[in-house]
């Protein structure tokens, strides 16, 4: 492997930390907060694959794609979420939804 | 006679328990009859024990208590002084039994009664057989329990649910010196057995047996009513009229002098406890009678006279005379369950009034009951030839042969309190009886005139006729040997004091002129006319001497200040102090903050979802700061 490992983690922990950064940064907006996730998921994504090809194994790897799977779904069901709380309220700033108010 | 002894107790114990547990789907005839069925079938069982009878044997029931050394079976002892008990109660509380059905009659809750009746008769049985001091004990507390539920029998009026809880509470106190002295016997001796603990008495040192027989002493003051622990026996009178005859004659009150007499020959060879009896006894007989004298309550006037009677057999045990202390016992059931019942005649007849200044002219008006009640009142005074004056002289001339300053001196009041024993005897007679129907209260019933049910009357008969008669159980020496003496001079304690004849005849005769004194004096003050003014002067509220021995020498004021203000005092600085200040107090401050930082947090929880993030991303944060900073 040309990059070590170290490399790899380090631009995944960046990766993470700005996806994070966009989630916190922008967290009136539904969407961003979306796309910080998606953010930090592909970082985790990109330790894993570092992580299985430094110890070969390809564990790694099945979970990126397990990943994969799951952000898909889990995209198409929080923009449909999107789509339904925008028509309940005309936005998408998320801290109009505080009916969980403890 | 294992059978014989199995059936007086079980008998008891068999009609409490049906008619405590089906009592109230029973017919109310039927559970009468069973109530009275059962003591009637013990009574005849102890007459068979009694036929039976052949020398002092222990019967063994059933193990009962048995841990390492500590052994505790029931296991029953018949001996002359359990045997003549046994007979006594069973006869007399059958007969009060008998009484209770007519008195009751109008009771809606009659198988509570009759079922602590049982049981109180159960528990008197048990102690008076018992072997062992623990189950003497158990029997004992019974009794004490037994008197708490029925002196506060009818418990809806807060008065008598106090007097209850004062007699248990006060004889308590007698009990709890009773158990230390079990224990501190076994520890000592390494048994409770009775038998064995008599036997063995000598080889105590005299201090072990000095402070047994005081311990002793105060249990039998609290059951039996003496000075200091007497303040209860005047409030049971709360209780039905036949719950006082049965605590008064026939068990309760006499257990005390049943325990002493039980265990005189462990505690007779020390004279400081016999001393301390025996002026218990005497200065307690000398108290109540100056109290009675005071009395306007039928009830509270007797129930004096049985402190005052108790306490003539304290005296009677102090001078180390069990035998008289013994027939004093016998008789004073028989008179004083007639007295009882006999004003249990007159309040019925009464509709349930016990003053005796709003009585009078009952002698014309309830003549089958004024009857029986002067022979009781005879016996009580010691008018020579009936019981009492017999079984009371056998006391006094027992006293008088031990000598000394002390003995002396109790036998001078001894006699003194004889003179007063008649003296307020008579009062009550010719007060409640003697005059003309007061105006204020007609004994008027529905059924025209003073109407006492036929039963009750004749109940007072054979009841009458054993206290007159009663002193021919025990005659003095000089016209024949006496039954109760020869019989129980084969137990150990029981040989009698051998006095001269002419020394008792003296003593009797000085007895009986006393009581012959005493008679005339109430007839002075209270016979005629003078009955009216005495009424008329009684009518206000009792001043001066008359008030302090109206209230027993203020007793209770005593008590109130020394012990019952302060553990009030005690109390309520606990309560308010210590529960309320410290330990609530510090309590609610800790749930107080609880909840305050509960709600601070809570706010937390604003439902924003930013917030949420930023918590979450913190908190992530944190936690791998944490797993860097333990892993590296």
């Amino acid at each position: 492997m040309i990059v070590p490992l170290t490399h790899v983690l380090i631009l995944a922990g960046i990766i993470f930390l700005m996806g994070l950064s966009c989630a916190i940064a922008w967290r009136s907006n539904l969407i961003m907060i979306l796309i910080g996730i998606e953010i930090m998921l592909n970082a985790a994504m990109l330790a894993f694959v570092g992580g299985g090809a430094y110890w070969k194994l390809v564990d790694g790897q099945v979970f990126s794609l397990v990943i994969m799977a799951l952000t898909s779904s889990e995209v198409s069901l929080a923009l449909s979420m999107v789509v339904y709380l925008h028509r309940r309220k005309r936005t998408v700033n998320s801290d109009e939804f505080s009916a969980m108010k403890g | 006679m294992k059978l014989y002894l199995s059936l007086i107790l079980l008998l008891p114990l068999m009609g409490s328990a049906v008619n405590a547990v089906v009592g109230r789907y029973l017919p109310r005839r039927a559970s009468e009859l069973l109530a009275c069925g059962v003591i009637w079938g013990a009574f005849v069982s102890s007459l068979f024990t009694a036929f039976a009878y052949r020398g002092a044997m222990r019967v063994d029931l059933i193990d009962w208590l048995s841990a390492f050394d500590f052994q505790a079976p029931v296991s029953l002892y018949l001996d002359p002084l359990s045997l003549v008990m046994i007979v006594m109660i069973t006869f007399v509380c059958a007969l009060i039994h008998t009484y209770s059905v007519a008195y009751m009659a109008d009771e809606e809750d009659y198988v509570r009664y009759f079922a602590l009746l049982n049981l109180f008769v159960f528990a008197m049985l048990v102690l008076v057989l018992a072997e062992n001091l623990p189950l003497l004990y158990l029997g004992w507390e019974g009794v004490g329990f037994c008197s708490y539920g029925l002196i506060g029998f009818w418990y809806s009026d807060e008065a008598n649910a106090t007097a209850g809880r004062k007699a248990f509470i006060v004889t308590r106190i007698g009990d709890t010196a009773f158990g230390i002295a079990i224990v501190w016997m076994f520890k000592l001796l390494g048994t409770v057995s009775i038998t064995a603990l008599n036997g063995m008495g000598s080889t105590l040192p005299m201090a072990a047996i000095t402070g047994l027989g005081l311990l002793l002493l105060i249990g039998a003051m609290g059951k039996s009513a003496q000075m200091p622990l007497m303040v209860w026996l005047p409030d049971a009178m709360a209780g039905p009229t036949p719950v006082s005859a049965l605590i008064h004659a026939a068990t309760m009150v006499t257990a005390g002098v049943y325990l002493l007499a039980r265990m005189f020959p462990l505690i007779s060879p020390s004279a400081t406890a016999m001393a301390a009896i025996a002026v218990t006894g005497g200065v307690t007989a000398f108290y109540a009678a100056t109290c009675a004298m005071a009395q306007r309550d039928l009830k509270r006037a007797l129930a004096y006279s049985t402190i005052s009677q108790i306490g003539y057999m304290m005296l009677g045990v102090g001078a180390g005379a069990v035998t008289a202390a013994t027939f004093h016992l016998l008789v004073h059931a028989f008179f004083k369950a007639l007295l009882f019942l006999g004003a249990g005649c007159v309040i019925a007849a009464m509709h349930h009034e016990q003053d005796m200044f709003r009585m009078g002219g009952l002698a014309k008006r309830l003549p089958l009951t004024f009857w029986p009640f002067l022979a009781g009142s005879a016996c009580l005074a010691g008018i020579p030839l009936t019981g009492g004056f017999f079984s009371k002289d056998s006391i006094l001339a027992a006293v008088w042969l031990k000598g000394g300053a002390l003995y002396g001196g109790l036998c001078f009041l001894g006699l003194l309190t004889a003179l007063l024993t008649s003296i307020y005897t008579f009062r009550m007679i010719y007060i409640v009886f003697g005059g003309e129907e007061s105006p204020g209260k007609h004994c008027e019933s529905a059924h025209g005139g003073c109407a006492v049910p036929r039963l009750m009357d004749g109940i007072l008969i054979p009841l009458a006729l054993l206290g007159i008669f009663g002193g021919l159980i025990n005659l003095p020496s000089y016209i024949g040997a006496g039954w109760l003496g020869g019989f129980f001079a084969t137990m150990p304690g029981g040989q009698g004091i051998e006095a001269s004849h002419s020394l008792e005849i003296s003593l009797q005769v000085l007895a009986g002129l006393l009581a012959l004194t005493g008679l005339g004096i109430a007839h002075y003050r209270y016979g005629g006319d003078r009955r009216r003014e005495v009424i008329a002067a009684g009518q206000g509220d009792a001043t001066g001497f008359e008030a302090f021995f109206l209230n027993g020498w203020r007793f209770d004021d005593l008590y109130r200040i020394i012990f019952i203000r302060p553990f009030e005092a005690l109390a309520v600085f606990f309560w308010q102090k210590i529960d309320e200040g410290m330990i609530d107090d510090s309590l609610d401050r800790l749930a107080s903050v609880i909840g305050r930082s509960g709600e601070g947090l809570g706010a937390w929880t604003s439902g924003r979802v930013s917030v949420y993030i930023v918590s979450f991303a913190a908190g992530a944060a944190l936690l791998i700061a944490y797993l860097a900073w333990t892993i590296s």
